[in-house]
């Protein structure tokens, strides 16, 4: 047959290689400077886009959407052109992939820290942004499936089947959880609330988790490992029943982050259970992984690049059983809100997602620059002092994650908690906190160390931009042959297979998100909930956008040692208005829903809040939390006001007809009246300032329900 | 390379890995990557039935059978619990009417400890004042206003009642009357102390506790 020639683009798999580097380290630096500040709260510096609820979110999603992500697209743009015989099917969709994939990185970088966030975990990005990630995303996805269209090669390998179940779940997840109504030109509101949005939220948080950091890096696996350690996959039949189980099972566990919350139970049992059907499909990546090293491991123990492979797949497996036991209702009653939580999250970021990224960047610089390795004693120094920096990231925080459990529902004889005061328990996991920020510098100084090593590597070696191969062309095959097999048959037929994919992961989306249309009916009604005062509603979005989120969670979960501490337990009918709902998923900080109640043992007034957001260390000296000095100098953006309620009036929350009109008469009346009230205590605040609003938002927090009692006090 | 014929083997025989013994794919050759033929491992299917099987059960138990309480009902039985532990508590002996400052130290002790989880937010560290009044000095808000001396259980009526519209709420839910009389015997062992940042004087002035 006659051979075809063609070119391997490297040039933009090492465009994607530099962008990962770059922002791994931005990431990890964030995630350190993050780290310092839970210790040390002069590191928020008093400046509104330094604080810690900016700044985490730019962590996650700098570490999450541009280190992992760039981390994909490096090793798929490798891989994929080589396993298909094929030079990518457009140039031009190639290459606005790459450029506006960083330039979304660069706008998420700048928003986030100006504070535009739609306030919902990892999906922080707001509508404009939002558009651009679609359309990027289907530009990927379109070149991906019409380069197929183009292969040289009858069949699809595993590797390319994970990169298809990540393109159209991510787009489905993508759009499904981001559909929102923009009140300006930078803000919105989504279309849910409260427990509606709290199910798509995690419908789409955990599944970005699963297909974001998880299958396509099963794609890397199964390219990178068996090509460093040239030996040959252990078990195709394995390979299909783990990688459909997979997909199809992963979607419907998103309500494990919403155990013991107020979401119907069946949502919550059928997020365990399918948690628990997740276990084996997981290790089924591992052991292909694995075991994909027998009769290679004498050259894991010279060659780094393996090594970061075994600590990898090995981190995938512990985070893959870790996972599904925190899924467990009472193991999550113990976790859930604690840093356990965020260990288990490490473990499989550090671990699987970092090493795999790095074990990928050791093995491709070489090849694409034709020449050695520059120094394979500094990867390896790498590789020790990130796998003792995962253990200085982790053991501690799982330590503090039990510690705080424990005091937290710790009670005395008498029936009372021996910790009532939060930060009593916030002290006792210092130590801990400490010994992270070591952990964490470990593991950025090991990332630094690569950065050197590939430098050097590249300036000894000569870039091959296009890298010349051929093939024969592909002779098309039409339907199944005899003892074909229907899913070696399915295997060239790429399209036909992605049909397939997204039927296996809309089943379970869809058992999970309709009902939550239709969950109106499903959440009983409570007729003392009442819509937000425009200066409550102004203050939640100064809430939302300093980020208040990322430490105070708003569910009080029905145990004793929660009612106790925070008053009665959250019921699903509070939250009907809430859009966002702000339940949150760390406690850093005590829950403030009851925050409002007058007769709850957490109710402060106005005056309290005041000093505190000025000065959080002036009213407890060991607090951690930030300064908020400049709400008292910025001032409520009322022009915003009348859009904001027609925006939520769409969504059906309950104002009058034509209140958008009047709604800034009864904010500044409410303003006043709180402004007066501090006067009295001599605190001296015009009412038209950001933290009036944000003292309204509190003082109303879990307080409708609550009605007749405070009213009976207020006699 | 890559294009052998799909079912057959070369010379019909299966191709064996040297160092495993296990029998390659025909076919599956991918930019050099091979793959074996191997079964899905035994442990590794029972471990998956045995999740299906535990996720059955767990459906049934709690949604069909209803085996196991579900989370209002857990709670409701939490409490239970702990109210059958409650009434054991020995209830302690308090009269209002001869109520007076404590002195023993063991009841300042306790008084303190009662005033550092909860008083201190407000009215400072050293009971110098910060949202609520100052401690340290002779001035009182809430004294009887037709004599010089300011009592205890004019004190206590604050902690039992609050002062909603100051902010200060009522205390007597969580506290018990010998813990609110112990930690009001602590804070006037504050009086004279003239610690740092004090609260300027609120309310009137009195002579003496009594
Ligand atoms: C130098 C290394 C790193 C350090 C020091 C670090 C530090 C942190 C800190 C301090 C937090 C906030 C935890 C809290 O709110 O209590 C955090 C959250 C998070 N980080 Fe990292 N991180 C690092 C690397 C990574 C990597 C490589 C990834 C992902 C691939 C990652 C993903 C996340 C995620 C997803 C969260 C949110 C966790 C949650 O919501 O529970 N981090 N990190
Ligand atoms: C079968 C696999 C897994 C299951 C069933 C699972 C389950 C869970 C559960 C139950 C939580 C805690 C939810 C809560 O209490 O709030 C959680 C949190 C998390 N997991 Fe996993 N996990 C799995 C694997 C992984 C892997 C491999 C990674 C990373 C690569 C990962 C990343 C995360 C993140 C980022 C969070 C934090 C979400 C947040 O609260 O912000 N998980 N996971």
């Amino acid at each position: 047959m006659e051979l075809q020639k063609f070119y391997y683009d490297n040039k933009i798999v090492k465009m994607f290689a530099y962008a990962t580097l770059f922002w791994g380290i931005v990431g990890m630096l964030v995630g350190v400077l993050v780290a310092i500040q839970l210790v040390y709260p002069s590191f928020n510096f008093n400046f509104a886009f330094t604080t810690f609820g900016r700044v985490r979110p730019v962590h996650t999603n700098a570490i999450i959407f541009a280190f992992v992500g760039n981390g994909i697209f490096t090793g798929y743009y490798y891989s994929i052109q080589r396993l298909l015989k094929t030079s990518m099917a457009s140039k031009w969709m190639t290459y606005t992939h790459f450029w506006g994939w960083q330039s979304i990185i660069v706008l998420a970088a700048v928003t986030l820290l100006a504070g535009y966030t739609t306030g919902k975990e990892y999906a922080e990005l707001e509508w404009p942004i939002d558009i651009l990630i679609a359309i990027i995303w289907v530009i990927f996805g379109w070149n991906m499936m019409w380069t197929m269209l183009k292969r040289r090669v009858k069949h699809i390998y595993v590797a390319i089947w994970f990169y298809i179940a990540t393109f159209v779940t991510v787009a489905v997840l993508h759009i499904g959880n981001s559909i929102e109504i923009p009140w300006s030109f930078l803000k919105s509101y989504p279309v849910y609330a409260g427990v509606q949005d709290a199910l798509v939220q995690w419908w789409y948080g955990h599944n970005a988790v699963a297909f974001f950091l998880t299958t396509p890096y099963l794609g890397l696996m199964y390219y990178f490992m068996p090509k460093a350690a040239n030996r040959p996959v252990y078990s195709y039949k394995l390979s299909i029943v783990h990688f459909w189980a997979l997909i199809f099972l992963y979607i419907w566990a998103g309500p494990h982050h919403l155990l013991y919350q107020s979401v119907p139970n069946w949502a919550q049992s059928l997020g365990t259970v399918f948690s628990i059907m997740l276990i084996a499909p997981s290790w089924g990546g591992m052991i292909n992984g694995l075991l994909t090293l027998r009769g290679a491991w004498d050259k894991v123990r010279e060659d780094p690049v393996l090594k970061f492979f075994v600590v990898a797949v090995t981190a995938y497996g512990m985070s893959t059983f870790e996972g599904p036991m925190l899924s467990l209702k009472n193991i999550n009653a113990i976790s859930h809100f604690t840093n356990w939580t965020v260990g288990h999250v490490h473990i499989g970021a550090l671990g699987w997602n970092g090493f795999l990224t790095f074990g990928m960047v050791y093995w491709l610089f070489p090849r694409m620059f034709s020449t050695k390795l520059y120094s394979v004693k500094l990867a390896n120094l790498h590789f020790w002092m990130g796998t003792l920096a995962m253990l200085f990231y982790s053991i501690p925080l799982y330590w503090a994650g039990w510690t705080e459990a424990s005091m937290f529902k710790q009670f005395n004889d008498a029936g009372e908690l021996v910790y009532p005061n939060f930060l009593q328990v916030v002290e006792q996991i210092m130590p801990m906190y400490m010994m992270r920020i070591f952990g964490g510098t470990l593991y950025f100084l090991g990332a630094i160390l690569m950065v050197y090593n590939i430098a050097k590597t590249v300036k000894a070696g000569s870039f091959v931009a296009m890298e010349a191969a051929e093939a024969p062309a592909l002779v098309k095959e039409g339907s199944m042959k005899e003892g074909e097999g229907f899913h070696r048959f399915l295997e060239r037929k790429p399209i036909r297979f992605m049909i397939l994919a997204i039927i296996a992961i809309l089943i379970g989306g869809l058992v999970e998100v309709v009902p939550t249309y239709l969950i109106k009916s499903n959440i009983p009604t409570i007729s003392s909930v009442k819509p937000y005062t425009p200066l409550e509603l102004q203050g939640r979005d100064i809430y939302i956008k300093e980020g208040c989120y990322n430490c105070h969670s708003q569910m009080i979960r029905p145990f004793r040692s929660e009612t106790e501490r925070y008053g009665e337990y959250s019921k699903a009918g509070e939250y009907v208005y809430d859009h966002p709902f702000q339940w949150g998923s760390k406690r850093t900080g005590p829950d403030l829903w009851r925050e409002g109640v007058k007769t709850s043992r957490n109710y402060k007034p106005d005056a309290w809040h005041y000093n505190h957001f000025m000065d959080p260390q002036k009213m407890n000296a060991t607090s951690i939390m930030p300064k908020y000095s400049w709400l008292a100098d910025y001032e409520i953006d009322i022009n915003s006001t009348p859009a904001k309620i027609r925006v939520m009036q769409t969504l059906g929350v309950p104002y009058p007809e034509g209140y958008d009109k009047i709604a800034n008469d009864d904010l500044k009346a409410q303003a006043e009246k709180i402004a007066a009230g501090l006067k009295e205590q001599g605190i001296n605040v015009e009412s038209n300032k950001q933290v009036i609003a944000l003292i309204a938002y509190i003082q109303r927090l879990g307080t409708d329900i609550t009605n007749s009692t405070e009213t009976a006090d207020n006699k | 390379m890559s294009n052998t014929d799909e079912n057959k083997l070369p010379h019909g025989e299966p191709e064996i890995d040297e160092l495993t013994n296990d029998r390659y794919l025909g076919g599956h050759e991918y930019d050099g990557i091979r793959e074996l033929d191997n079964k899905l491992p035994a442990w590794w299917l029972y471990l998956f039935y045995i999740t299906i099987i535990f996720a059955l059960v767990y459906l049934v138990g709690y949604h069909l059978a209803e085996w196991w309480p579900l989370q209002d009902d857990e709670y409701n039985n939490e409490l239970a619990a702990a109210a059958v532990v409650e009434k054991k508590a020995p209830v302690e002996a308090f009269d209002f009417e001869s109520m007076a400052p404590m002195v023993a130290e063991a009841d300042l002790a306790a008084g303190k400890e009662t005033y550092d989880k909860i008083c201190v937010t407000c009215h400072g560290k050293a009971g110098e004042g910060l949202v609520g009044p100052n401690f340290t000095d002779m001035y009182w808000i809430h004294g009887d206003s037709t004599n010089n001396k300011i009592s205890i259980k004019e004190m206590y009526n604050v902690v039992i009642n609050g002062v909603i519209e100051k902010g200060m709420i009522s205390y007597k839910d969580q506290l018990s009357p010998v813990q609110i009389q112990q930690v009001l015997s602590f804070i006037i062992t504050l009086q004279g102390t003239n610690p740092p940042n004090a609260k300027a004087p609120q309310g009137r002035k009195y002579d003496t506790f009594g």
